[in-house]
């Protein structure tokens, strides 16, 4: 890469490389798994069992269950998550013949919940029992959408609710309103902000990634599975280099450095020797000079730009050698290279 | 091939991705796009459901591909609108940097298309109740009369502004009577009735926190007194009488006991153990999102099932 170009390091791409075919490998190892009727284990998720109780709860008191999708501005993963959980709920719904109501923020959201919501019904066989009514566009302004979400919880006295998204600061006011009705709250934000919130208030609370191994836990599908364990796969690989950096800075800081990797310009560096090591009188370590930070934290390469617009570069461009310092990407001349 | 994807000429003029206003190439681009939407619109209602379902996850793949190319392609630094790429790499990394403001769009203007469903379903909703005069009809006939009011006062507030007494309306004495209504409206009105729903907040987390930090479990126990020594440490007259009290026992710096001044102990369970812990969730929703993302991508999941 060009000094014109953004030095991001090999470190990112390298790590969402491998974190990739994490997830793929284990996708594929669990579809063979599947094909033989092995089944991977996967830990109890209280709030997820909740939701038969939850529901069934529900129908013996013939109220609504509620459910909001989060707010988001489109229709992200995490919607798409949200609404996979809904479309179990809504399965069990549908079998028990039980009221559902979905209240979107988003017209995009609006429309993908009504699509997948006619599709339980419909493979239930009890599609005469959809309501167009039950997924509902409320507003896409945060407190109007919060003051019409409670309003719908208290006129429907819903007898279980479930947040599951993006929530921000209307979380508590949700929270707290189904809370007066005495419904029970399955509940997860992927904001880590509002967690706290919905754990005071509410009965379930899925925390960080139980979020994402909902679907999988509640379908079983080996693509869902595998991908969960490619997931635990990539925390135990987080997990070891959080580790080894700690080890690995812990035993570089020890020591005393003579040489330190130049960042800037100065008296003593010139342009071409920023992001290479240089001599300097000895000091003890800092955290600057571990390989972890060298590894995370690239440094680009400091340019400088020629003002003079009469400047004459060569219309063909090629690349300097080192030491000679790179031309300047306004010298090109205009209708130059292609 | 690089030819195409490397810029002609170093104009003013706006790249392959936006032409300039009222130029042929613009209409011709929305021409194209257009016909382009309709003819794929038309291809998912002929095709049957399988095909459809290639067909969906063919187009997934190839906007996917689109940020995962961007993400990964060496990006360029303080690009300048003369400059011309001098390398193929150089030339995809001008289209991709091009395109994204374009690709980005595509998402608002499916939003725009998707906004009028939204807005009819709560017509039809409200709408029902008030005709038929169901239970709380009256809210609904508030809503319904509420939005009609504010698309009418909004756009002829938006009128009066492009007209010829628009400069003048920045201040208030130069006002029509439309712009105190729209003002009204949405500054008096809209925006309070915003604030009062945020204001209940603090009621609700008073409640919250009534509940949570009740002594019911040892996480309880141990939330009510986390909670306590931050809320302590805040309180000026409090640290300072805790901080008189160590020094009475120890008063160097160096001594054991200050690692118990309430400042010293809220810094430990912020920085060793809050932020560690909510990292640790970020690292799980972030490898979760990440999986998720691929399977969307890749068609791999299959929602409803």
């Amino acid at each position: 890469m060009g000094a014109q170009y953004l030095d991001t390091g090999w470190v990112g791409p390298i790590f969402t490389l491998l974190l990739v075919a994490y997830v793929l490998f284990n996708i594929r190892r669990a579809e063979r798994a599947g094909k033989t009727g092995k089944e991977v284990y996967i830990r109890r998720i209280a709030g997820l069992n909740a939701i038969d109780e939850a529901v069934g709860r529900a129908t013996e008191m013939g109220r609504p269950v509620i459910m909001v999708p989060g707010l988001p501005d489109f229709v992200d993963a995490i919607v798409v998550q949200a609404m996979n959980i809904f479309s179990y709920v809504s399965r069990i719904a549908a079998r028990f013949s039980n009221p559902i109501l979905i209240c979107c923020y988003n017209a995009s959201v609006f429309t993908v919940a009504q699509e997948m919501i006619r599709d339980v019904y419909q493979q239930e066989g009890a599609i005469e029992r959809y309501d167009q009514d039950s997924v509902r566009f409320i507003s896409d302004r945060q407190f109007a959408f919060a003051a019409g979400v409670s309003g719908l919880i208290l006129r429907e006295q819903a007898a279980a609710t479930f947040f599951l998204g993006n929530f921000y600061a209307e979380s508590l006011i949700l929270a707290e309103t189904a809370n007066s009705v005495g419904a029970i709250q399955v509940a997860s934000s992927t904001q880590n902000t509002q967690t706290p919130f919905f754990i005071a208030a509410c009965d379930y609370v899925l925390i960080g990634d139980e979020f994402y191994a909902a679907s999988a836990y509640l379908t079983r599908q080996p693509v869902l599975v595998g991908s969960l364990v490619g997931q635990d796969w990539a925390k135990i690989t987080v997990i070891a280099t959080v580790l080894f950096g700690m080890i690995a800075n812990s035993v570089q800081l020890r020591g005393t450095t003579t040489t330190e990797k130049a960042a800037a310009v100065s008296d003593t560096v010139t342009e071409d020797r920023v992001g290479t090591f240089v001599t300097i009188p000895e000091r003890p370590k800092t955290i600057n000079d571990t390989f972890m930070h060298e590894m995370l934290n690239p440094i680009p390469r400091i340019i400088k730009y020629h003002t003079d617009k009469t400047d004459t570069a060569p219309a063909t461009y090629e690349r300097p050698q080192k030491p000679a310092p790179p031309v300047p990407l306004d010298a090109v001349a205009p209708g130059g290279t292609q | 091939m690089m030819d195409l994807l490397a810029q002609a000429a170093p104009t003013d003029n706006s790249p392959f991705w936006s032409g300039a206003n009222g130029s042929n190439a613009l209409w011709i681009g929305i021409l194209v796009a257009f016909l382009l939407g309709v003819g794929l619109i038309f291809l998912l209602i002929q095709a049957p459901v399988r095909a459809r379902r290639t067909i969906v996850a063919f187009f997934t793949f190839i906007s996917g591909g689109f940020y995962v190319l961007y993400y990964f392609w060496p990006q360029t630094i303080d690009r300048q609108k003369m400059d011309l790429p001098r390398t193929p790499l150089e030339g995809v990394s001008f289209w991709l940097e091009d395109a994204m403001p374009v690709v980005s769009q595509l998402t608002n203007i499916l939003a725009g298309f998707l906004l009028g469903l939204g807005i009819y379903s709560l017509w039809r909703v409200h709408g029902r109740k008030v005709i038929k005069m169901q239970k709380d009809w009256i809210f609904s006939f508030v809503l319904l009369a509420s939005s009609i009011l504010m698309v009418v006062v909004g756009y002829m507030d938006w009128a009066t502004k492009q007209g010829p007494d628009g400069p003048k309306l920045s201040e208030h004495a130069n006002w029509h009577t439309i712009n105190y209504a729209r003002d009204f409206l949405f500054e008096g009105f809209l925006q309070q009735m915003d604030a009062a729903m945020f204001s209940i907040i603090a009621f609700f987390i008073l409640s919250a926190a009534y509940r949570a930090f009740r002594i019911r479990s040892v996480e309880a126990t141990v939330l009510l007194a986390t909670a306590l020594i931050v809320m302590l440490s805040l309180m000026g007259a409090v640290t300072n009488a805790w901080q008189g009290a160590i020094n009475h026992i120890n008063p160097s710096p160096d001594a054991f006991v200050q690692n118990f001044s309430l400042d010293t102990i809220r810094s430990w369970l912020t920085n060793s153990v809050q932020t560690p812990s909510i990292r640790g969730i970020d690292f799980g929703i972030g490898i979760g999102s990440l999986a998720m993302g691929l399977r969307l991508w890749l068609s791999l999941e299959r929602t409803g099932s």
